[in-house]
Protein backbone atom coordinates (compact mmCIF):
# COMPACT_ATOMS: atom_id res chain seq x y z
CA UNK A 1 0.00 0.00 0.00
CA UNK A 2 2.65 2.65 -0.93
CA UNK A 3 0.56 4.09 -2.95
CA UNK A 4 -2.79 4.30 -0.75
CA UNK A 5 -1.97 7.78 0.29
CA UNK A 6 -2.17 9.21 -3.28
CA UNK A 7 -5.06 7.40 -4.69
CA UNK A 8 -6.79 8.56 -1.52
CA UNK A 9 -5.78 11.92 -2.24
CA UNK A 10 -6.62 11.75 -6.17
CA UNK A 11 -10.00 10.28 -5.52
CA UNK A 12 -11.36 12.80 -2.69
CA UNK A 13 -9.71 15.80 -4.77
CA UNK A 14 -12.17 14.17 -8.05
CA UNK A 15 -14.94 13.56 -6.07
CA UNK A 16 -14.77 16.87 -4.01
CA UNK A 17 -14.04 18.72 -7.67
CA UNK A 18 -17.35 17.78 -8.59
CA UNK A 19 -19.49 18.35 -5.54
CA UNK A 20 -17.90 21.85 -5.59
CA UNK A 21 -18.96 21.95 -9.33
CA UNK A 22 -22.35 20.29 -9.64
CA UNK A 23 -23.26 20.97 -5.55
CA UNK A 24 -21.97 23.61 -4.08
CA UNK A 25 -21.68 26.49 -7.07
CA UNK A 26 -25.41 26.04 -8.03
CA UNK A 27 -26.43 26.07 -4.50
CA UNK A 28 -24.54 29.50 -4.26
CA UNK A 29 -25.69 31.14 -7.41
CA UNK A 30 -29.16 29.68 -6.88
CA UNK A 31 -29.81 28.56 -3.40
CA UNK A 32 -31.18 32.12 -1.99
CA UNK A 33 -33.73 32.31 -5.26
CA UNK A 34 -36.88 34.34 -4.34
CA UNK A 35 -39.89 35.22 -5.73
CA UNK A 36 -39.58 37.93 -8.24
CA UNK A 37 -41.29 40.87 -9.84
CA UNK A 38 -42.86 40.61 -13.28
CA UNK A 39 -41.34 43.79 -15.23
CA UNK A 40 -43.89 46.99 -15.82
CA UNK A 41 -46.92 45.52 -14.00
CA UNK A 42 -44.92 44.83 -10.63
CA UNK A 43 -46.91 41.56 -9.78
CA UNK A 44 -44.99 39.21 -7.96
CA UNK A 45 -43.74 35.85 -9.85
CA UNK A 46 -44.11 33.09 -9.67
CA UNK A 47 -47.48 32.77 -7.38
CA UNK A 48 -47.49 30.03 -4.78
CA UNK A 49 -49.18 26.61 -6.30
CA UNK A 50 -52.72 25.74 -4.84
CA UNK A 51 -52.24 22.44 -2.75
CA UNK A 52 -54.16 20.58 -5.69
CA UNK A 53 -51.68 21.94 -8.08
CA UNK A 54 -48.32 20.85 -6.09
CA UNK A 55 -50.16 17.33 -5.62
CA UNK A 56 -50.88 17.07 -9.12
CA UNK A 57 -47.10 17.66 -9.46
CA UNK A 58 -46.68 14.46 -7.63
CA UNK A 59 -48.90 12.91 -10.37
CA UNK A 60 -47.08 14.10 -13.26
CA UNK A 61 -43.98 12.97 -11.55
CA UNK A 62 -45.48 9.11 -11.06
CA UNK A 63 -47.65 8.60 -14.44
CA UNK A 64 -43.36 9.62 -16.09
CA UNK A 65 -44.82 12.10 -17.70
CA UNK A 66 -41.57 14.38 -18.04
CA UNK A 67 -40.54 10.95 -20.39
CA UNK A 68 -42.23 12.50 -23.24
CA UNK A 69 -43.28 16.28 -22.46
CA UNK A 70 -40.29 19.27 -21.88
CA UNK A 71 -41.35 22.05 -19.94
CA UNK A 72 -38.51 24.39 -20.93
CA UNK A 73 -39.15 27.24 -23.57
CA UNK A 74 -35.57 28.48 -25.41
CA UNK A 75 -35.89 31.36 -27.10
CA UNK A 76 -32.48 32.65 -29.95
CA UNK A 77 -33.22 36.33 -30.10
CA UNK A 78 -35.05 39.70 -29.53
CA UNK A 79 -36.35 41.46 -32.17
CA UNK A 80 -38.02 45.38 -31.61
CA UNK A 81 -40.13 47.08 -32.97
CA UNK A 82 -40.04 51.19 -32.18
CA UNK A 83 -43.58 52.83 -31.76
CA UNK A 84 -44.37 56.49 -31.13
CA UNK A 85 -46.05 57.00 -27.90
CA UNK A 86 -46.17 60.79 -28.02
CA UNK A 87 -45.62 62.85 -30.86
CA UNK A 88 -44.50 66.07 -29.60
CA UNK A 89 -44.43 69.18 -29.79
CA UNK A 90 -43.85 68.98 -33.55
CA UNK A 91 -46.03 66.35 -35.06
CA UNK A 92 -45.49 67.42 -38.27
CA UNK A 93 -41.78 66.59 -38.81
CA UNK A 94 -42.04 63.52 -36.39
CA UNK A 95 -44.48 62.35 -38.89
CA UNK A 96 -42.41 62.92 -41.65
CA UNK A 97 -39.55 61.16 -40.15
CA UNK A 98 -41.53 58.28 -39.40
CA UNK A 99 -41.98 58.13 -43.07
CA UNK A 100 -38.70 57.62 -43.75
CA UNK A 101 -37.67 55.14 -41.13
CA UNK A 102 -37.91 51.06 -41.04
CA UNK A 103 -39.59 50.48 -37.49
CA UNK A 104 -40.28 46.98 -37.43
CA UNK A 105 -38.19 44.24 -36.91
CA UNK A 106 -35.26 45.87 -35.84
CA UNK A 107 -32.39 44.78 -33.87
CA UNK A 108 -31.44 46.30 -30.17
CA UNK A 109 -29.01 48.33 -31.85
CA UNK A 110 -30.68 49.82 -34.35
CA UNK A 111 -33.85 50.30 -32.72
CA UNK A 112 -31.58 52.32 -30.03
CA UNK A 113 -30.44 54.45 -33.58
CA UNK A 114 -33.89 55.11 -34.28
CA UNK A 115 -35.36 55.62 -30.82
CA UNK A 116 -32.44 58.66 -30.52
CA UNK A 117 -33.76 59.62 -34.05
CA UNK A 118 -37.36 60.10 -32.63
CA UNK A 119 -36.32 61.73 -29.95
CA UNK A 120 -34.24 64.19 -31.30
CA UNK A 121 -37.12 65.47 -33.55
CA UNK A 122 -39.18 66.22 -29.73
CA UNK A 123 -41.68 63.08 -30.66
CA UNK A 124 -41.37 60.30 -27.35
CA UNK A 125 -40.52 56.65 -29.10
CA UNK A 126 -41.21 53.25 -27.15
CA UNK A 127 -39.15 49.98 -28.07
CA UNK A 128 -41.15 46.98 -28.18
CA UNK A 129 -39.62 44.15 -27.24
CA UNK A 130 -40.48 40.47 -29.33
CA UNK A 131 -38.42 37.13 -28.37
CA UNK A 132 -37.77 34.54 -31.67
CA UNK A 133 -37.10 31.02 -31.58
CA UNK A 134 -38.85 28.09 -32.84
CA UNK A 135 -40.59 27.08 -29.80
CA UNK A 136 -41.97 30.74 -29.43
CA UNK A 137 -43.07 29.98 -32.94
CA UNK A 138 -44.73 26.60 -32.27
CA UNK A 139 -46.86 28.65 -29.91
CA UNK A 140 -45.50 26.99 -26.77
CA UNK A 141 -44.26 29.91 -25.05
CA UNK A 142 -43.76 33.50 -25.07
CA UNK A 143 -40.25 34.01 -23.86
CA UNK A 144 -37.57 31.26 -22.53
CA UNK A 145 -38.03 29.85 -19.46
CA UNK A 146 -35.58 30.85 -16.56
CA UNK A 147 -34.95 29.72 -12.93
CA UNK A 148 -37.38 31.64 -11.25
CA UNK A 149 -40.41 30.00 -13.07
CA UNK A 150 -39.29 26.75 -11.19
CA UNK A 151 -38.96 28.46 -7.98
CA UNK A 152 -42.36 26.00 -6.48
CA UNK A 153 -41.56 22.79 -8.10
CA UNK A 154 -40.02 19.61 -6.02
CA UNK A 155 -38.53 18.08 -8.00
CA UNK A 156 -38.00 20.32 -11.12
CA UNK A 157 -39.25 18.06 -14.12
CA UNK A 158 -37.11 20.07 -16.67
CA UNK A 159 -37.32 16.78 -19.64
CA UNK A 160 -35.09 16.37 -22.15
CA UNK A 161 -37.35 14.74 -24.98
CA UNK A 162 -40.24 15.78 -26.66
CA UNK A 163 -42.53 13.78 -28.16
CA UNK A 164 -45.00 15.48 -26.86
CA UNK A 165 -45.35 18.83 -27.14
CA UNK A 166 -43.49 21.61 -24.46
CA UNK A 167 -45.64 21.62 -21.00
CA UNK A 168 -43.79 25.05 -19.93
CA UNK A 169 -46.96 27.80 -20.72
CA UNK A 170 -49.66 24.87 -20.96
CA UNK A 171 -51.47 26.49 -18.51
CA UNK A 172 -51.57 29.68 -20.56
CA UNK A 173 -53.77 27.81 -23.32
CA UNK A 174 -55.41 25.21 -22.25
CA UNK A 175 -59.03 24.40 -20.15
CA UNK A 176 -59.31 22.05 -17.26
CA UNK A 177 -61.90 20.22 -19.60
CA UNK A 178 -59.87 19.79 -22.33
CA UNK A 179 -57.09 18.75 -20.32
CA UNK A 180 -59.21 15.93 -18.78
CA UNK A 181 -60.72 14.78 -22.45
CA UNK A 182 -57.29 15.04 -23.67
CA UNK A 183 -55.35 12.89 -20.13
CA UNK A 184 -58.71 10.79 -20.91
CA UNK A 185 -58.66 9.88 -25.20
CA UNK A 186 -55.81 12.03 -26.09
CA UNK A 187 -56.63 11.20 -29.94
CA UNK A 188 -60.00 12.61 -29.62
CA UNK A 189 -58.38 16.15 -29.61
CA UNK A 190 -55.47 15.29 -31.88
CA UNK A 191 -55.95 12.82 -34.25
CA UNK A 192 -52.31 12.50 -34.75
CA UNK A 193 -51.10 12.29 -31.20
CA UNK A 194 -48.68 10.11 -29.70
CA UNK A 195 -49.92 9.88 -25.67
CA UNK A 196 -50.78 6.85 -24.61
CA UNK A 197 -54.15 7.47 -22.86
CA UNK A 198 -54.32 7.16 -18.95
CA UNK A 199 -57.88 5.85 -18.81
CA UNK A 200 -57.14 4.51 -15.10
CA UNK A 201 -57.15 7.85 -13.84
CA UNK A 202 -61.15 8.05 -14.72
CA UNK A 203 -63.83 5.79 -13.37
CA UNK A 204 -67.30 4.94 -15.13
CA UNK A 205 -70.30 5.60 -12.82
CA UNK A 206 -73.91 6.01 -13.45
CA UNK A 207 -75.08 9.28 -14.84
CA UNK A 208 -75.76 12.07 -12.83
CA UNK A 209 -73.44 10.69 -9.58
CA UNK A 210 -70.84 13.62 -9.98
CA UNK A 211 -70.72 17.24 -11.07
CA UNK A 212 -66.78 16.51 -12.65
CA UNK A 213 -68.45 14.03 -15.24
CA UNK A 214 -66.66 14.92 -18.62
CA UNK A 215 -68.98 16.65 -20.57
CA UNK A 216 -69.33 17.20 -24.45
CA UNK A 217 -67.30 14.08 -25.39
CA UNK A 218 -66.99 13.02 -28.97
CA UNK A 219 -69.54 9.90 -30.25
CA UNK A 220 -66.82 7.04 -30.24
CA UNK A 221 -65.55 7.67 -26.35
CA UNK A 222 -68.95 8.50 -24.82
CA UNK A 223 -69.89 5.69 -22.83
CA UNK A 224 -72.53 3.83 -23.01
CA UNK A 225 -76.27 5.18 -22.12
CA UNK A 226 -77.11 5.83 -18.71
CA UNK A 227 -73.01 6.09 -17.99
CA UNK A 228 -70.68 8.93 -17.16
CA UNK A 229 -66.82 9.23 -17.21
CA UNK A 230 -65.96 10.44 -13.88
CA UNK A 231 -62.35 11.72 -13.53
CA UNK A 232 -60.43 10.30 -9.90
CA UNK A 233 -58.85 12.78 -7.61
CA UNK A 234 -55.88 12.35 -9.36
CA UNK A 235 -56.89 13.68 -12.57
CA UNK A 236 -58.28 16.42 -11.35
CA UNK A 237 -54.84 17.32 -8.91
CA UNK A 238 -52.81 16.53 -13.12
CA UNK A 239 -55.13 19.18 -14.57
CA UNK A 240 -54.63 21.33 -11.50
CA UNK A 241 -50.83 21.05 -11.83
CA UNK A 242 -50.80 21.49 -15.69
CA UNK A 243 -53.08 24.82 -14.97
CA UNK A 244 -50.82 26.35 -12.86
CA UNK A 245 -47.88 25.87 -15.50
CA UNK A 246 -47.10 29.42 -16.84
CA UNK A 247 -44.47 31.27 -18.74
CA UNK A 248 -45.88 34.01 -20.25
CA UNK A 249 -44.62 36.97 -17.35
CA UNK A 250 -41.63 39.57 -18.87
CA UNK A 251 -39.34 39.20 -15.99
CA UNK A 252 -36.01 40.97 -15.78
CA UNK A 253 -33.87 37.87 -17.21
CA UNK A 254 -36.20 37.60 -20.29
CA UNK A 255 -37.52 40.60 -21.11
CA UNK A 256 -40.28 41.63 -23.41
CA UNK A 257 -43.08 43.82 -24.23
CA UNK A 258 -46.54 42.82 -22.85
CA UNK A 259 -49.08 42.85 -25.40
CA UNK A 260 -51.31 45.69 -23.65
CA UNK A 261 -54.23 44.48 -21.97
CA UNK A 262 -57.52 45.40 -23.49
CA UNK B 1 9.01 -4.07 -34.70
CA UNK B 2 10.42 -7.16 -37.04
CA UNK B 3 13.63 -8.05 -36.24
CA UNK B 4 15.21 -6.79 -39.80
CA UNK B 5 14.33 -3.64 -39.24
CA UNK B 6 15.94 -3.47 -35.62
CA UNK B 7 18.93 -4.53 -36.94
CA UNK B 8 18.82 -1.86 -39.79
CA UNK B 9 18.35 0.55 -37.32
CA UNK B 10 20.26 0.10 -34.33
CA UNK B 11 23.91 -0.51 -34.51
CA UNK B 12 23.82 -2.66 -31.40
CA UNK B 13 21.56 -5.39 -30.34
CA UNK B 14 20.69 -3.41 -26.67
CA UNK B 15 16.89 -2.28 -26.04
CA UNK B 16 16.50 1.52 -26.74
CA UNK B 17 16.14 3.19 -23.22
CA UNK B 18 14.77 6.87 -22.34
CA UNK B 19 16.56 8.95 -20.30
CA UNK B 20 14.71 10.73 -17.43
CA UNK B 21 14.18 14.30 -18.26
CA UNK B 22 11.53 17.35 -16.83
CA UNK B 23 8.85 18.68 -18.52
CA UNK B 24 10.15 22.06 -20.04
CA UNK B 25 9.46 24.98 -17.67
CA UNK B 26 7.92 26.59 -20.76
CA UNK B 27 5.14 24.34 -21.46
CA UNK B 28 3.92 24.35 -18.55
CA UNK B 29 3.55 27.90 -18.08
CA UNK B 30 2.22 28.47 -21.65
CA UNK B 31 -0.39 25.70 -20.90
CA UNK B 32 -1.46 26.94 -17.89
CA UNK B 33 -1.77 30.56 -19.64
CA UNK B 34 -3.68 29.04 -22.22
CA UNK B 35 -6.53 27.41 -19.37
CA UNK B 36 -6.92 31.21 -17.93
CA UNK B 37 -7.09 32.73 -21.43
CA UNK B 38 -9.77 30.32 -22.07
CA UNK B 39 -11.67 29.90 -18.95
CA UNK B 40 -11.78 34.08 -19.15
CA UNK B 41 -12.91 33.97 -22.19
CA UNK B 42 -15.89 31.58 -21.44
CA UNK B 43 -16.68 33.21 -18.77
CA UNK B 44 -16.56 36.88 -20.19
CA UNK B 45 -19.43 35.21 -23.09
CA UNK B 46 -21.42 33.65 -20.16
CA UNK B 47 -22.42 36.53 -18.18
CA UNK B 48 -19.39 35.82 -15.29
CA UNK B 49 -22.20 33.29 -14.53
CA UNK B 50 -24.73 35.75 -13.24
CA UNK B 51 -27.60 33.91 -12.26
CA UNK B 52 -29.55 36.29 -14.17
CA UNK B 53 -27.82 36.42 -17.77
CA UNK B 54 -29.40 33.90 -19.79
CA UNK B 55 -29.30 33.26 -23.68
CA UNK B 56 -29.21 35.49 -25.97
CA UNK B 57 -27.61 37.72 -23.53
CA UNK B 58 -23.63 37.72 -22.86
CA UNK B 59 -23.34 39.82 -20.43
CA UNK B 60 -25.47 41.41 -17.42
CA UNK B 61 -24.74 45.15 -19.01
CA UNK B 62 -26.58 43.69 -22.25
CA UNK B 63 -29.22 42.37 -20.59
CA UNK B 64 -29.90 45.60 -18.42
CA UNK B 65 -29.76 47.57 -21.97
CA UNK B 66 -32.56 45.39 -23.16
CA UNK B 67 -35.35 46.13 -20.47
CA UNK B 68 -38.34 47.30 -22.40
CA UNK B 69 -37.49 51.19 -21.09
CA UNK B 70 -41.29 52.63 -20.89
CA UNK B 71 -41.28 55.34 -18.61
CA UNK B 72 -44.75 55.81 -19.11
CA UNK B 73 -46.22 52.66 -18.69
CA UNK B 74 -43.84 51.76 -15.46
CA UNK B 75 -44.85 55.25 -14.13
CA UNK B 76 -48.54 54.28 -14.63
CA UNK B 77 -47.81 50.84 -13.12
CA UNK B 78 -46.06 52.44 -10.07
CA UNK B 79 -49.44 54.82 -9.65
CA UNK B 80 -51.56 52.27 -9.87
CA UNK B 81 -50.24 49.93 -7.20
CA UNK B 82 -49.47 52.91 -5.20
CA UNK B 83 -53.28 54.41 -6.03
CA UNK B 84 -54.66 50.65 -4.89
CA UNK B 85 -52.97 50.63 -1.29
CA UNK B 86 -53.49 54.21 -0.32
CA UNK B 87 -56.80 55.59 -2.57
CA UNK B 88 -58.76 52.81 -3.63
CA UNK B 89 -60.43 51.70 -0.44
CA UNK B 90 -62.51 54.86 -0.55
CA UNK B 91 -62.32 56.23 -4.32
CA UNK B 92 -62.85 52.54 -5.42
CA UNK B 93 -60.48 50.77 -7.60
CA UNK B 94 -62.15 51.74 -10.56
CA UNK B 95 -62.29 55.59 -9.76
CA UNK B 96 -65.95 55.96 -9.41
CA UNK B 97 -65.82 56.66 -5.64
CA UNK B 98 -68.32 55.79 -3.12
CA UNK B 99 -71.90 57.31 -2.19
CA UNK B 100 -71.34 59.40 1.01
CA UNK B 101 -67.66 58.22 1.31
CA UNK B 102 -65.29 59.82 -1.30
CA UNK B 103 -66.09 61.54 -4.78
CA UNK B 104 -65.89 59.56 -8.35
CA UNK B 105 -62.39 60.56 -10.28
CA UNK B 106 -63.48 59.66 -13.15
CA UNK B 107 -64.30 62.40 -15.37
CA UNK B 108 -64.47 64.57 -12.39
CA UNK B 109 -63.23 68.36 -13.49
CA UNK B 110 -60.26 68.72 -10.64
CA UNK B 111 -58.77 65.58 -11.37
CA UNK B 112 -59.17 66.02 -15.25
CA UNK B 113 -58.20 70.05 -14.99
CA UNK B 114 -55.86 71.37 -17.59
CA UNK B 115 -53.04 72.28 -14.51
CA UNK B 116 -52.40 69.76 -11.86
CA UNK B 117 -51.53 72.29 -8.89
CA UNK B 118 -54.72 72.08 -7.43
CA UNK B 119 -55.07 68.31 -7.68
CA UNK B 120 -51.64 67.91 -6.03
CA UNK B 121 -53.12 70.07 -2.62
CA UNK B 122 -55.57 67.92 -1.92
CA UNK B 123 -53.76 64.41 -1.02
CA UNK B 124 -50.69 66.55 0.54
CA UNK B 125 -52.86 68.89 2.75
CA UNK B 126 -56.01 66.68 3.01
CA UNK B 127 -59.54 68.00 2.67
CA UNK B 128 -62.59 69.04 4.83
CA UNK B 129 -66.03 70.76 4.13
CA UNK B 130 -68.08 70.85 0.86
CA UNK B 131 -66.95 70.60 -2.72
CA UNK B 132 -68.92 70.15 -6.11
CA UNK B 133 -67.76 67.39 -8.10
CA UNK B 134 -69.75 66.41 -11.00
CA UNK B 135 -72.87 68.17 -10.28
CA UNK B 136 -73.00 66.97 -7.15
CA UNK B 137 -71.89 68.22 -3.71
CA UNK B 138 -70.09 66.05 -1.35
CA UNK B 139 -68.78 66.26 2.13
CA UNK B 140 -65.62 64.94 3.51
CA UNK B 141 -63.33 64.47 5.66
CA UNK B 142 -59.82 63.52 4.09
CA UNK B 143 -56.82 63.32 5.73
CA UNK B 144 -53.24 64.04 4.21
CA UNK B 145 -53.25 60.61 2.32
CA UNK B 146 -50.11 61.60 0.32
CA UNK B 147 -47.82 63.83 2.18
CA UNK B 148 -45.96 60.87 3.34
CA UNK B 149 -45.89 59.21 -0.27
CA UNK B 150 -42.32 60.37 -1.99
CA UNK B 151 -42.46 62.75 -4.41
CA UNK B 152 -41.66 60.21 -7.13
CA UNK B 153 -44.99 57.80 -5.68
CA UNK B 154 -46.92 60.64 -5.80
CA UNK B 155 -46.53 62.17 -8.58
CA UNK B 156 -47.29 58.60 -10.27
CA UNK B 157 -50.26 58.23 -8.53
CA UNK B 158 -51.44 61.96 -9.53
CA UNK B 159 -50.47 60.83 -13.11
CA UNK B 160 -52.26 57.59 -13.22
CA UNK B 161 -55.47 59.13 -11.78
CA UNK B 162 -55.44 61.83 -14.87
CA UNK B 163 -54.76 59.21 -16.90
CA UNK B 164 -57.01 56.50 -16.38
CA UNK B 165 -60.52 55.39 -16.57
CA UNK B 166 -60.87 57.55 -19.28
CA UNK B 167 -59.18 60.68 -18.01
CA UNK B 168 -56.95 61.96 -20.23
CA UNK B 169 -55.08 65.11 -18.66
CA UNK B 170 -51.46 65.73 -18.22
CA UNK B 171 -48.10 63.91 -16.66
CA UNK B 172 -47.13 64.98 -13.54
CA UNK B 173 -43.55 64.73 -12.68
CA UNK B 174 -41.88 64.09 -9.33
CA UNK B 175 -40.18 67.71 -9.65
CA UNK B 176 -43.42 69.59 -10.61
CA UNK B 177 -44.59 67.24 -6.49
CA UNK B 178 -41.20 68.52 -5.12
CA UNK B 179 -42.23 72.67 -6.36
CA UNK B 180 -45.98 71.64 -4.77
CA UNK B 181 -44.19 70.70 -1.70
CA UNK B 182 -41.78 73.34 -1.32
CA UNK B 183 -44.81 75.73 -1.66
CA UNK B 184 -47.05 74.54 0.94
CA UNK B 185 -44.86 75.71 4.03
CA UNK B 186 -47.06 75.20 6.66
CA UNK B 187 -49.61 72.27 5.71
CA UNK B 188 -53.07 72.33 6.86
CA UNK B 189 -56.41 70.00 5.66
CA UNK B 190 -58.07 72.43 3.10
CA UNK B 191 -61.44 73.97 4.10
CA UNK B 192 -63.77 73.05 1.11
CA UNK B 193 -64.43 76.52 -0.13
CA UNK B 194 -60.14 76.98 0.00
CA UNK B 195 -59.91 74.54 -2.77
CA UNK B 196 -61.37 76.91 -5.27
CA UNK B 197 -58.68 79.65 -4.07
CA UNK B 198 -56.11 77.26 -4.77
CA UNK B 199 -54.65 77.93 -8.73
CA UNK B 200 -55.14 75.07 -11.22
Amino acid sequence: MKTGFGVFFAVTVTLGLSWLGFVVAPAVQLGSAKQTQVLISGETWPLQQTGEATLGQQVYRANGCVACHTMQVRQESIICDVVLAKPGKNPAAVSNLLSTLKLSGLSKDEAADVSQKISDAGGTPDTRIAVTGPDIKNGWGVRRSVAADFLYDAPVQLGNLRVGPDLANIGARSTAALLLQHLYAPRSINQNSAMPSYKFLFTVEKAGSSPDALKDLPKDIMPAEGLEIVPTTEAKQLAAYLLSLRADAPLYEAPFTPAAKP
Amino acid sequence: MSEENQSCSQPSNAEPTATRSTVPMWIIVATLLLVFVGFVFFDKHSGWFDPKVYAPYGTADELASSQPVSEAQMTLALGKKNFETYCGSCHGNDGLGKPGMAPPLAGSEIVIAKGFHRLSYIPLEGLNGTIKVKGQDWSLNMAAMGAALPDKDLAAVITYIRESWGNKASDVSADDIKAIREEIKAPAQIQGPQLDSIPE
